[in-house]
Parts: structure tokens; sequence; C-alpha cells
């Protein structure tokens, strides 16, 4: 499951993604621009800074950046990171395997199934670069638009 | 590709890895598939890894872990008991570490059978001669061979596995066993250079011939192989492993990952085991830069993790350094002047001091990774040397493409040589043992041959 942290990170990422290779950004800036609270997106970048998907510089000319091209990091590689092993439910996860208190897993088909949905979220997120779903933006909405039905903008005040 | 416009493939090297990929080609059920293997040593299916007749000599593998073929896990195993080489007690998850000349025996067969085989169709021909060099033609390729004559097809893989000669910068050293390596004064002290399974290979070798002079071995960190032990891996799957990420980060993951093991009462091996499918994974969605340190710095620790000794072995190799017939060293080789045998100066990693030693010989143990622009093998000297193909960015192996096929000095993509086995150590990282080259062998036939 994208818990809230490994969206914003997401966001994040693709914040510096969109800018000129090497110009740092603004912890606010990226915070504001993204409608992130600071102080989460502060732990966050933190810890992409240890994985080491983006370089951080100190003081007043300061800010991050990302490590290495945008088309060299992989989606997926930076959800496991925040968010720690893909699994759609706590139950289908190796290691961090959860049991669920109220089922039996051995006959559970609902588990079962999410062990598919697992190696399908693998295959998804380890395929696509940072660059290309920055570059998706606009096939996205137009693909949420067809499964809505309805008219963009309609859609964005609502 | 498809069977037809490519069905003539020349197998360069007829060890270990080149024999498996031939018997993983030839299960391809084509007419007019014509595989041809080119082996410069009498016997096919050796190479270095296979040609020692010492019965200590055993393979670092379970038996179950050593069938050629990928898909057919318990060849080997069936092979052994067909042969009372195992009892029938024995099941293939009992350990069993078989002499690495039985091994050698059972590519052998294998081959000797596909040849029985293949009589009547004309798909499988062995030439015993060295290559010199492979030239891209215009149809295909062209193999020329070291008695003048040439061979010729769609296309070649190199699977010239290890180099048999030192290192350029190993000075006096030699490798063990070459003709070199001529008889010793048994009392005599003798360095070498390297403590992993080849610097154990080497112990055993001089234990065979009587040799009862001190074994100084050094490497940077003077670390010894860890032993197996009898262990279910654990089960990972893609999905848990943080990939792409730097190296520290991933090192601290598979630290927790051991400990909270650890804690449930698993043996650390289980779960290096139990990343072992997913290594190439790994490796391949590194940043260059975590691929450089871990070469740089985590490699000896992973490797006597990872490439341990058989049980009995290591209990040797540990008596040996309790009794000081083999040291240890930490540190490296800072001077070496020839004379009567030689005086070394090693400098100790830990405190730098000085050592000074006087050997009879050197032996070079260090291991099969090493520059390919140096490499003493003609063939793929050649192929670097005309720009043909270049050595991968850290120089572990020739650059290849995922699909194996070799990269050129301008970076354009072969498609007509390709290469297996420890050659392609740069993008595949763990290629140097056979559960790693049969999954190759196999992914390389089908997209060879569909």
């Amino acid at each position: 499951m994208l818990t809230k942290k490994g969206k914003y990170g997401l966001k994040a990422l693709v914040h510096l993604a969109q800018l000129p290779a090497g110009q740092l950004a603004f912890v606010g800036d990226i915070a504001s621009g993204n409608n992130i609270p600071k102080k989460f997106l502060d732990a966050i970048l933190g810890e992409l800074r240890n994985a080491g998907f983006v370089q951080s510089r100190k003081g007043k000319e300061g800010g991050y950046r990302l490590a290495r091209p945008a088309d060299e990091i992989k989606v997926g590689h930076v959800v496991r990171v925040l968010d720690g092993p893909l699994a759609p439910i706590p139950c289908a996860s190796r290691t961090q395997y959860q049991r669920c208190e109220d089922c039996n897993e051995a006959t559970c088909q609902v588990r079962h199934l999410m062990l598919e949905v697992r190696q399908a979220i693998a295959e998804v997120l380890d395929q696509r670069t940072l660059a290309e779903m920055r570059d998706i933006v606009l096939d996205d909405l137009t693909v949420a638009r067809g499964i809505d039905g309805l008219p963009l903008t309609q859609k964005v005040l609502a | 590709m498809s069977v037809g416009r490519t069905n003539s493939i020349i197998v360069v090297g007829g060890g270990a890895s080149g024999v498996v990929l031939a018997a993983h080609l030839l299960k391809s059920p084509h007419p007019d598939l014509r595989v041809t293997l080119i082996e410069k040593r009498p016997h096919f299916g050796q190479g270095i890894a296979y040609s020692t007749l010492l019965s200590a000599h055993v393979l670092n593998v379970s038996a179950a872990g050593m069938s050629a073929y990928a898909d057919d896990p318990g060849n080997f195993w069936r092979w052994l008991q067909a042969r009372g080489l195992v009892s029938q007690e024995q099941t293939p998850q009992t350990p069993f570490y078989a002499p690495r000349s039985v091994y050698a025996r059972y590519l052998k067969e294998l081959l000797d059978e596909l040849e029985v085989r293949e009589k009547g169709t004309g798909r499988l021909r062995l030439i015993r001669e060295e290559s010199l060099s492979i030239s891209p033609t215009s149809s295909g390729v062209e193999v020329t061979l070291a008695n003048g004559t040439s061979v010729v097809a769609h296309l070649a893989v190199l699977a010239t596995g290890h180099d048999e000669q030192p290192g350029a910068g190993q000075g006096h050293a030699i490798r063990m066993g070459t003709e070199a390596d001529t008889a010793l004064d048994p009392e005599a002290r003798v360095l070498v250079l390297g403590t992993g399974l080849s610097m154990v290979d080497a112990f055993l070798s001089l234990e065979q011939r009587g040799h009862k002079g001190e074994i100084v071995a050094v490497s940077r960190r003077g670390l010894l192989p860890s032993p197996h032990r009898k262990g279910n891996p654990i089960k990972l799957d893609v999905a848990d492993i943080p990939f792409g990420t730097q190296l520290s980060y991933f090192v601290g993951w598979f630290r927790d990952l051991i400990r909270e093991n650890q804690k449930a009462g698993i043996d650390w091996r289980d779960v290096v085991d139990g990343l072992r499918p997913f290594n190439q994974k790994i490796w391949q969605n590194w940043p260059s830069s975590a691929k450089r340190r871990f070469v740089e710095h985590t490699k000896a620790w992973w490797d006597i993790h990872r490439h341990r000794l058989a049980p009995e072995v290591h209990a040797r190799v540990t008596e040996a350094v309790r009794t000081g017939r083999i040291r240890p060293v930490a540190g490296r080789v800072v001077g070496i002047e020839a004379g009567d045998g030689f005086s070394i100066d090693i400098q100790s990693r830990h405190t730098q001091a000085l050592e000074t030693l006087q050997v009879a010989r050197i032996y070079d143990c260090t291991g099969i990774a090493r520059d390919i622009s140096t490499t003493s093998n003609s063939v793929v000297r050649s192929l670097v040397d005309r720009g043909l193909a270049r050595p991968d960015p850290l120089r572990l192996g020739l650059d290849v493409s995922a699909k194996c096929e070799i990269i050129a000095g301008d970076g354009s993509v072969s498609a007509k040589i390709l290469a297996v086995g420890p050659l392609t150590r740069g993008t595949f990282f763990e290629i140097d043992a056979i559960p790693d080259i049969r999954v190759q062998c196999a992914r390389l036939s089908k997209q060879l041959l569909g």
C-alpha cells in the first residue's frame, strides 16, 4: 500500500526531476508547491538521502537535488525505501509479514490473490523510472478522466 | 532471432560453461542446428576449475546445486546415484561435496552422450584446438584456430572462463599446478597471494605433495572463507529487496535482515543463500558508485560468507591455522626481491609495520577478478585490441549487454559475438559458479533458438 509518506516522497522527487540538472530546491518550496507538511517532508528527504536518491547541501544556498539522473531512478525502488516491502496487504509480504487476526491464511483466497497483486505492483513500479513518471502526467489525467467519465474541469472542481 | 537465420553457433571454450551451454543449445529440436565446441585442452568439460585430480579438491557447492541443466536440478544427483558415488539412502538434501574430478567426469559423460545422440544429425562438432581470434564477417563470424584453419558460423559465444596466467603486476607469482610450479624443498616457506577459496586449494595441493613449510597467505583483509552448514535458504521476494539504493543503505538493510532472522533461530547462511536468486538483479540496479564501493570495500566480506567451504575442508584449514601451517596476514606485499628464492616485504594492514620474509615460491591465488585487458587469453585479447570488445566499467570482465552480447569499444552492441560465464561478471556479477552459469546458458539458448 502506498502510504502518504510514499506519495509525498514521489511528489518531491518529481518536483526535483523537473528542475534543470544539478539545480537545488529548497525544502520549503517543495513542500508548498506540492502541499506537503514541511516537517514530514524533511524526514522523507532525509531517508531518500540515506538511500542515495537525493543529495543535499546545507546553508543559505542549500537544498536538495537528485543524486542521479531521473531516468536512472526506478519508482519501485523509491517506494521500497519509504514504505518498506511492496505489499497490497500486510499478510502478503515475506519480510514484513503480519498475520491477519481475523482469518486463516491457509484458506484465505483474498491473501492468495493479493500475492499476485504484489507481483503486479513490483512489475509496474520497477519498470517505470522517475523521468517517465514526470513525463506522463497528462496521460494519467486523461486516463483518470476516462475512468470517471467526467470532463477534466469538473473533476478538478470536485 | 529464430533458428533458420541463426542456426550455426560456435562456442569458444569447452570447459564447464562451454559444455553447459552446448548442452542447453542442443535441447532445441531444430534439425538444422549446428553447434561447434572448441577447446584447446585435451579434455572437454574440465577447464581450470575441474581439471584437478586431487580428491581433496571438492566442489564448493553441494551436489544438488551442480546439475548442468537449469530445468533439471536433479541431473547430477541421479548421475552420482547411478554410478554408486552416493548411497541410495542419501537424499539430494544431504550435503555432499563431490571431488571436482568427479564433476569433470560428469560433464565429460554428458558431452559423450550428446555426441553419440547427435552422431547421425551432425548438430554437434567438437574441435580440439586453440582459438586465436574471432572476426565478424558479412554473414556471421569466423574463428581462426592455432593450426591455421578457421571455422565459420552465424555467431560465436565466448565461454573462455577464468584466466590461466597470473595477472600483470603479480610479478614473480605463479599459478599452482602450472609448468612453472616445479618441485619445492618440503620445508621451505611459501607465500600465497590471497586468502580465499583458491588459497585453500593451494594449501590442499601442498599438503598432498607432502609440503611441510609455513604457508603465509596475504590479502588486504586476511579473511578466510566460512564453512557450509546444512540449512534452508529463507524465502525472499522481489517486493522485499531495496534495489537501486546506495551501498550503505543496502548493507544496513541486509544486516538487519540477518539480525532479525538470527533472533528467530535462523542461521546467517540461510539469509545469504536466500538472497542468491536476486543477486544479479541487485547488482544490475545499483548505481555505478555503489558497484564500485562494493568491489572495493564490501566484496571481501561478502565473498567469505557467500562462497563457502565444505565443512571437512574448513576443519582442515582451521587446524592448519591453529598449528601455524597457514599464517593468514592482513596486509599487502610492498616489496619483492628475487635471489635465491624471494625476499618479501609485507606491510600489516592494522599496524603498518613492515615484516620481511624469505620464501621459496609465490603462488597467485588472488582469485578470479582481474583487469580483462591484461588477459592471457588470445581470443579475448584480440577482440579488445581491435576494439570489437571492451572491459566493463569496473574492469571485472568484458562489457556485455543484459542479453550477453559483447559491446564494442565504440559502445555498439554485437549481434554476432556473445559471452557467457565469468567473462560477463561486470554485467551479471555472480556468474562464476554452475548454479548461475546454467541459468544464464538456459536463457541464452532460448534467446538464440527460441
